[in-house]
């Protein structure tokens, strides 16, 4: 069995690309539509590494981000973020969030703006879980 | 004292005279011929002059015109024979001022001397009083003239254009700024055209009106239009005017012209760099949504890669409906961005709205029933058939009523059951009142201000950020409205309203 790699994303096309480079480069795929969903799936699944999108219902991808960084257990956890937003627009965000008096989180480990090339999504995880 | 020049050719007349002159106090010079006497005369300027008339070589009148030419101040004094009128007439036309008869008697010449020397004083007095007046006079003019110099500096260094006219409407004053509006040089104009001449009909009429005699309005406040110069050119200018009275009689009118080439050059830019900013911001809007799709097709088109690689039809499949759906999102926002970038005229036709609202119901009710939102319907069952924009209710239903089930979806509280209502009212007026409630996220109002009026979207992969701008856009085009109510947590509601028109028979 390969390294576990889940996506976390609200799109489906998104997640059946995402899953379709992770098999085609050896790793066992994880999906979650949601920041929420995403939790739950790391808790149970413990996944090597997280490709996060930052606009998504329920729970976005901004605050998951803030639980993953600021959980002792979680924080060493690879994040490769994927998203339609800048990556100026998620880490002012994050700022906005910290200055609200919430925990200094760092910047995630990849930011990989949409549209991304499937030979750039496998590289990334590549280079943080080999 | 007066300084006394006595001609006489008798010596003794001169001996005697000078004495009782000189006991007067006068100053006396004397002189036994006519010749002699003129030379004296240039000499000592004397204040009066007295000469016999009958002297050998120059007689009296001619001495008396001789020094009237010279000077014209002097008093002369003639001495006649007894009788001898025709000389005392000739003397006084060639201006002595009196004649006394020999043998001269002392009171009378007395009496003549003392209405010369008035005489002179009252010329001396006038003469002091004309420079003083000439003195006041060149005074004056000189004030005169540097305030008319410094008003007509005023005028010409005015930046606004001044024509001010006599009642006739001749132009008499046209400054520089107006010859650059106008285009005519100020010698073309003044004293040669007339206002009427250069001003657009439309100008020359609000003079005429406010010149007329019963018009209570003399003043012509400012106002905007444009004047055709001499070459032609149309040229906005913002103009006002009165006219002017001098102790109640018109004298003439002035108008002041101001160029607003300038300000609609920059007016011009402004829009312009508007338009710019508005391309910008539509593109940086529109981005978000353009990378997922793009992401979606790059995502498809590699699914179909490798499923044509490893012969796999699944893949193949799957690739060829996300390139297939991205297209068709492709399309979607392509077709918003041009309804929204588009004039459209309303076409009102026969409708029922709450069927309308019905199928935009039907059309949600999958994808509510999937994110376990309850759709609710609350018609107002007296609206019947009216005539509106069917394509205008149902858009914006659709766009309000799923961006209702989109807020419940972004909903973090997970402990709610979530519902959206779609209500209509009919209301008073022909409105009709839709209302499209949610209990989902709600927004702060830093996102409501934002709605309608940016490129704007929290929704993920679904946003393209023009929903509502297209559907205020086909609402005010309807005539109608749109409102929101919002609180963050507790849920939104969208209030639009339509007017409506009655069926007419046939």
């Amino acid at each position: 069995m390969g390294k576990k790699v889940l996506v976390v994303d609200d799109d489906p096309d998104v997640r059946m690309f995402s899953v379709t480079v992770f098999e085609e480069n050896g790793y066992t795929p994880l999906e979650a539509s949601n920041g929420e969903e995403g939790m739950n799936v790391i808790k149970q699944e413990s996944p090597d590494l997280i490709i996060l999108d930052v606009l998504m219902p329920r729970e976005s991808g901004i605050r998951l981000y803030r639980r993953l960084k600021t959980d002792k257990k979680l924080k060493n956890i690879p994040v490769v973020i994927q998203s339609g937003i800048a990556k100026r627009s998620f880490l002012r965000s994050q700022k906005a969030l910290t200055e609200f008096g919430g925990a200094v989180v760092p910047e995630p480990d990849a930011y990989l703006e949409k549209p991304v090339e499937a030979e750039d999504l496998a590289g990334a995880i590549k280079k943080f879980i080999g | 004292m007066d300084k006394i020049l006595l001609i006489d050719d008798e010596a003794d007349i001169l001996r005697v005279l000078s004495m009782s002159l000189r006991a007067d106090g006068y100053r006396v010079v004397t002189a036994a011929s006519g010749e002699e006497g003129l030379k004296l005369f240039e000499r000592e300027s004397p204040d009066i002059v007295l000469t016999d008339i009958k002297m050998p070589g120059m007689d009296g009148i001619e001495v008396l015109k001789k020094i009237k030419a010279l000077s014209d101040e002097v008093e002369v004094i003639m001495v006649t024979g007894h009788g001898d009128i025709d000389s005392a007439i000739e003397s006084l036309q060639s201006g002595a001022s009196d004649f006394i008869n020999k043998p001269v008697k002392d009171s009378a010449l007395a009496v003549s001397l003392k209405r010369a020397h008035e005489k002179i004083d009252i010329k001396r007095r006038l003469k002091a009083y004309t420079h003083e007046l000439e003195d006041t006079v060149a005074l004056a003019t000189r004030e005169l003239r540097r305030r008319s110099n410094f008003q007509i500096k005023l005028i010409r260094s005015s930046n606004d254009g001044i024509v001010a006219t006599d009642r006739e409407l001749n132009i008499v004053i046209f400054n520089p700024a107006a010859e650059r509006i106008f285009g005519f040089p100020p010698s073309a104009v003044i004293n040669k055209k007339r206002a009427t001449d250069i001003y657009t009909p439309e100008i020359a009429d609000v003079f005429r009106e406010a010149m007329r005699s019963d018009s209570p309005e003399k003043e012509i406040f400012w106002q905007e239009t444009a004047i055709e110069s001499k070459d032609g050119e149309t040229i906005p200018v913002r103009f006002s005017g009165t006219v002017l009275h001098e102790k109640e009689k018109m004298v003439g009118t002035v108008a002041f012209f101001q160029d607003l080439r300038e300000i609609k050059r920059l007016e011009h830019e402004l829009v312009n760099s508007e338009r710019l900013a508005a391309i910008g911001q539509t593109v940086a809007g529109l981005s978000h949504g353009i990378k997922n799709i793009l992401h979606g097709l790059k995502g498809g088109s590699y699914l179909v890669d490798i499923g044509i690689k490893r012969g796999d039809t699944e893949r193949l499949k799957n690739g060829w409906q996300m390139i297939k759906r991205n297209i068709d999102r492709t399309s979607d926002l392509v077709l918003d961005l041009l309804s929204y970038s588009k004039e459209r005229e309303p076409e009102y036709e026969a409708c029922l709205p709450n069927e309308i609202a019905a199928d935009v119901c039907d059309l949600l009710e999958e994808s509510a029933q999937e994110h376990g939102v309850d759709l609710q319907k609350s018609f107002d069952p007296s609206i019947g058939e009216v005539l509106m924009d069917q394509h205008t209710i149902h858009s914006a239903l659709l766009n309000l009523t799923s961006n209702a089930i989109d807020a419940c979806l972004f909903d973090e509280d997970t402990s709610k059951d979530w519902h959206v209502r779609l209500k209509t009212t009919r209301e008073a007026d022909k409105l009709i009142r839709f209302d499209v409630t949610d209990n989902g996220a709600g927004m702060s109002d830093e996102l409501q201000k934002k709605l309608f009026t940016s490129f704007f979207s929290t929704k993920g992969h679904r946003g393209t950020g023009l929903g509502l701008m297209v559907t205020r856009k086909l609402v005010e085009e309807h005539g109608g409205t749109i409102a929101v109510d919002s609180q963050p947590g507790t849920g939104t509601t969208f209030t639009m309203h339509l007017p409506y028109d009655t069926l007419t028979d046939g």
